[in-house]
């Protein structure tokens, strides 16, 4: 019995998946994937013997629902196209008729053919509570499209709740913590089937009784759910609609499944097991249970924890190559590095540089994987710059902690919403809820517009210092105004070459600014809604946004379209930025979780769960190797690309931690808070750790402790929430926000 | 704290309210808001179905009315972002295509002019034939376009203060636009005050449209000036530009 339903629940699932396709962009046919590991440790062979004639039965039930409602548009023709094309004998429709009205309250009938009737007469019964005319046929569609085709009796869910309650705490103690998993997403999918089936009060008290016992992360959502009473409400809600119609992925070992899976499969009313099957993708690892921290290490995310094949692509996290740069002859280059191993006129190197220049890393993409601006000579000149600030930069360590000057807007009386500096800490631009962008200048050199199109004609094209020339002294001013959004800006982004500055607002739209003439040059349109945050890509040309709308996009500054859309969060992108080889893109949201994007193909390559709140900052090493992320709950999780783990994680801050950066050599993590606080962290120290085999294997992780060694400084500001950090070449910190007394 | 004030009941429902969505710490002006918006949206949806009541040549407003206006505003001002599933396929659709080449050399990278922001949102009415007495004024070409629709990059020329300033509506599409450019004969020395604005006498130039619109704003007007006639003020740019 227990075999013959869980084959028809299948062919229902697979009836839903197909019509609203689920798929992630990762996890193709995921539907069949949870039928794999759910059913196939279980019951052996009947399963399998079933699945043919269910999934011939589920096929009909399809063909008879489009049937139907082609008839009861009376659409005619089409119905008998279709009839005689799939080779539907006459008198099923009205046989299908017959057993929606006449069955009526038929239970379960474990009948071959009728069992796809039973089942849709108990269907029928259910949704015809709008004590319609049973004949018609409307029901059968509706069950083919809404996600919730199962419902129990109401009365009872409290009582199968209680039982799988009990059931779980009787269970042995190295189980416990892994079922445990099962409460949330049970308790939240019940409560939603509920209010959809319009049962409001009982629906409220099923609330009430048991929102106490799910774990407190969980304590937003549940206040969310808690105003959400009747179906319309969740007409509008883009994030419950999507939870509901994806999969909640839980990790639970092997023995403590059988275990599971035992104790539902016994009982009578299986409707726990339906929904389990229906709605939670179990994905089975053999090995021990995991310990009730690990698991809370890991778990807080909208959409559970990451499937293990979701963090199993290859990802090319190493850097690209440097480009040979023929460096000027210059006296007091002396220590200055030459690159590629490319010979100086003065003195030629032997092949020693060459050999480690040619060696490709093999984690690093290739220079042609996807298409990069070429380096003009701006962008040369540039380079020469970092290389030599480079060589006076101050190596950093416990011992020798950076000095920290800060930036506090005055003034802004809580309006300042986003910061960024050039690389080479020249200029400084804000963000404002005004609608507004400042951009000022850091060095005592002032900000000029280039001069007007007549008055460059008069210029001497030839002279050396002619790109002082082309500025027009009578418009120099510390700062600069630039006037277009209309909302708030949320995310600002200064082009590495230092030409343009990007901005997102709530407005839907990213502006590119220049920052010869200062003024805007393109709207990008593409976010109907607030976009929350920008960044360029570290070659220029490329920028990523990402909004409300719950995609990012990637963009390049010559086309007024997006060239790659990120889809697969459940709420909005609060945070994007690229890797420093320009190959990814990492996004996180206010679903808890983290997902790393491959730009050449869009394919989400890691998705990272672990945190308890929406993530607001993100930093990736200078090496690609490692993320850092931060979020409301005041932690900073470390992340293992290569691998897809966990690998640290530093508690201290007790506000959202809103920027976080790595000091140039990947020595120091500094990390900025609501709190007003900085703290550095030891970054060599965190990261410095060897993924063994097993965990790699497993995806079992093993946190130390840590946190209050690796913290090396905590420097309070005065009532300034801390919004930005950058480490300037030579590693001094600077660090930016607005005063809010 | 505790509050002595008594607040309308409105206010402590709405109070309340914000408690219940865990909200603990808000300016007291928020409630205001709220409030504002409460009032606001409410009576929208009341006159809303009172106007669907009575179409429906009912006497009293129902529930049934007070939905279908609920559902017709929220289709209008409350969108929400689309479907899951739409943004998956618009994203694989999307995502299928390669990443296209970037041409080397090609100046500053922005899409086609129409969908740039670098185009004059000005016109410059002409005024012909004002005769002044001295001709050592500053002579100022006046640039006049046909419909454009955005703010301009840099103005190219400065504006005026005797001309009118027309702003078109009309978005036209700057490849087929003939633009004309009076400039006035050389008239060699600078003055000091750019804004007396006459001309002798003018003459019309046809700018061929391939040169404007081009990404570079540097170049459109210094192709077709006639002399040095179009310098404006100059008190401190003489030593840059001493040839």
């Amino acid at each position: 019995m227990a075999a013959v339903q869980g084959g028809l629940v299948d062919a229902v699932e697979e009836k839903t998946i197909k019509s609203e396709p689920v798929a992630d962009a990762t996890a193709n046919n995921s539907a069949n994937d949870a039928r794999a590991p759910s059913s196939s440790p279980g019951s052996g062979v009947s399963p399998g013997v079933n699945k043919p004639a269910a999934g011939a039965a589920e096929d009909q039930q399809t063909l008879l629902a489009v049937l139907q409602f082609l008839r009861k548009n009376n659409l005619s023709e089409s119905v008998e196209i279709l009839r005689r094309e799939a080779g539907l004998p006459e008198d099923s429709l009205d046989q299908k008729g017959g057993d929606s009205t006449g069955t009526g309250l038929g239970g379960p009938e474990a009948d071959g053919r009728t069992d796809a009737g039973s089942l849709l007469s108990r269907v029928t019964v259910s949704s015809s509570a709008p004590s319609k005319a049973v004949a018609e046929d409307q029901p059968d569609v509706n069950v083919v499209l809404s996600a919730y085709s199962q419902q129990g009796d109401p009365a009872l869910y409290e009582v199968y709740y209680s039982g799988l309650k009990k059931f779980i705490e009787t269970v042995l103690d190295c189980h416990r913590a892994e079922l445990s998993q099962v409460f949330y997403p049970l308790f939240v999918h019940m409560y939603l089937e509920l209010v959809y089936n319009n049962h409001e009060n009982k629906a409220k008290a099923f609330f009430e009784k048991f929102s106490g016992d799910q774990e407190c992360y969980y304590q937003d959502d549940l206040r969310v759910l808690c105003s959400l009473t009747k179906k319309e409400h969740m007409r509008g809600n883009e994030t419950l609609l999507d939870f509901r119609t994806s999969k909640f992925v839980l990790r639970i070992s092997r023995d403590s499944y059988q275990l599971l899976k035992r104790h539902l499969q016994e009982r009578q009313n299986n409707q726990i097991w339906n929904i389990i099957q229906e709605h939670l993708y179990i994905d089975i690892f053999d090995g021990m249970p995991r310990s009730k921290g690990q698991i809370d290490a890991m778990s807080g995310s909208l959409a559970g924890e990451a499937k293990r094949e979701a963090n199993k692509a290859k990802v090319y996290y190493g850097l690209l190559k440097e480009p040979e740069i023929e460096l000027p002859l210059d006296d007091e280059d002396e220590e200055a590095e030459n690159e590629e191993g490319k010979p100086k006129k003065k003195k030629p190197k032997k092949d020693n540089m060459g050999s480690k220049s040619k060696k490709q890393d093999p984690n690093a993409p290739s220079q042609t994987r996807i298409p990069l601006p070429e380096l003009k000579d701006s962008d040369k000149l540039d380079k020469i710059m970092n290389m030599k600030e480079a060589t006076k930069r101050i190596r950093l360590g416990p011992d020798n902690l950076p000095s920290i000057c800060f930036y506090s807007f005055l003034n802004a009386y809580q309006g300042l919403t986003a910061v960024d500096l050039t690389d080479d800490s020249s200029l400084i631009a804000g963000g404002f809820a005004d609608s507004t962008v400042r951009v000022w200048s850091v060095t005592p050199k002032k900000l000029r517009k280039v001069k007007s199109a007549a008055d460059l004609n008069m210029i001497d094209k030839e002279s050396d210092d002619v790109l002082e020339r082309i500025m027009d002294e009578k418009t120099a001013s510390e700062s600069k105004i630039l006037y277009g959004h209309s909302g708030p800006v949320y995310g600002i982004s200064f082009s590495p070459d230092r030409n343009y500055l990007l901005s997102s607002s709530e407005d839907g739209t990213i502006r590119l600014w220049s920052l010869q003439t200062f003024t805007c040059l393109v709207g990008y349109k593409g976010h109907n809604y607030p976009v929350w945050d920008t960044q360029f890509s570290p070659h220029g040309y490329y920028f990523v946004s990402g909004g409300h709308d719950r995609v990012a996009r990637l963009w390049a500054t010559d086309h007024y379209q997006p060239l790659r859309m990120f889809s697969g969060h459940l709420a909005d992108i609060t945070c994007t930025r690229f890797h420093p080889n320009s190959n990814y893109v990492v996004t996180g949201s206010s679903d808890r979780t983290i997902r790393l994007w491959d730009v050449l193909n869009g394919n989400c390559v890691r998705i990272f769960t672990g945190h308890k709140g929406p993530i607001h900052a993100l930093a990736f090493s200078p090496n690609g190797k490692f993320l850092a992320s931060g979020a409301t709950d005041g932690r900073v999780l470390l992340w293992d690309i290569g691998h897809g783990l966990m690998v640290g994680e530093l508690k201290g801050h007790t506000d959202t931690i809103y920027s976080l950066r790595f000091s140039r050599d990947s020595e120091i993590l500094a990390s900025g808070s609501m709190d007003n606080t900085v703290r550095l962290w030891d970054a060599t120290k965190a990261f410095d750790l060897e993924t063994d085999d097993f965990t790699a294997a497993t995806g079992h992780i093993h946190l130390q402790d840590n946190s209050q060694e690796l913290l090396l400084g905590s420097y309070m500001t005065k009532s300034t929430p801390v919004i930005h950090l950058h480490f300037t070449r030579r590693n001094l910190l600077l660090a930016a926000g607005g005063y809010n007394p | 704290k505790r509050r002595k004030v008594k607040f309308p009941k409105d206010h402590e429902v709405m109070i309340q309210i914000l408690k219940d969505m865990g909200i603990t710490e808000y300016e007291p002006r928020v409630v205001n808001q709220m409030l504002e918006f409460t009032y606001r949206y409410v009576t929208t949806i009341i006159e809303d179905a009172k106007i669907y009541a009575s179409h429906a040549k009912k006497s009293n407003v129902d529930a049934d009315d007070v939905k279908l206006a609920i559902q017709c505003r929220m289709d209008q001002s409350f969108t929400s972002p689309p479907p899951r599933d739409f943004l998956l396929d618009v994203a694989r659709q999307k995502n299928q295509m390669p990443l296209p080449l970037i041409k080397p050399y090609s100046g500053p990278r922005l899409p086609p002019d129409r969908y740039c922001l670098t185009a004059p949102n000005y016109r410059l009415k002409s005024v012909q034939k004002k005769v002044t007495p001295s001709t050592n004024r500053i002579s100022v070409p006046r640039l006049s376009v046909g419909g454009v629709s955005s703010r301009p990059a840099t103005p190219t020329l400065g504006a005026p203060s005797v001309q009118t300033v027309t702003k078109v509506t009309a978005p036209v599409s700057l490849t087929n636009q003939r633009f004309t450019v009076q400039i006035p004969p050389a008239s060699q020395t600078s003055t000091t005050k750019p804004t007396t604005a006459s001309t002798p006498a003018v003459s019309n130039v046809l700018i061929n449209p391939s040169l404007i619109g081009s990404k570079n704003i540097l170049i459109t007007t210094s192709m077709v000036s006639q002399g040095d006639s179009l310098k404006r003020k100059h008190e401190d740019d003489d030593d840059y530009d001493n040839l």
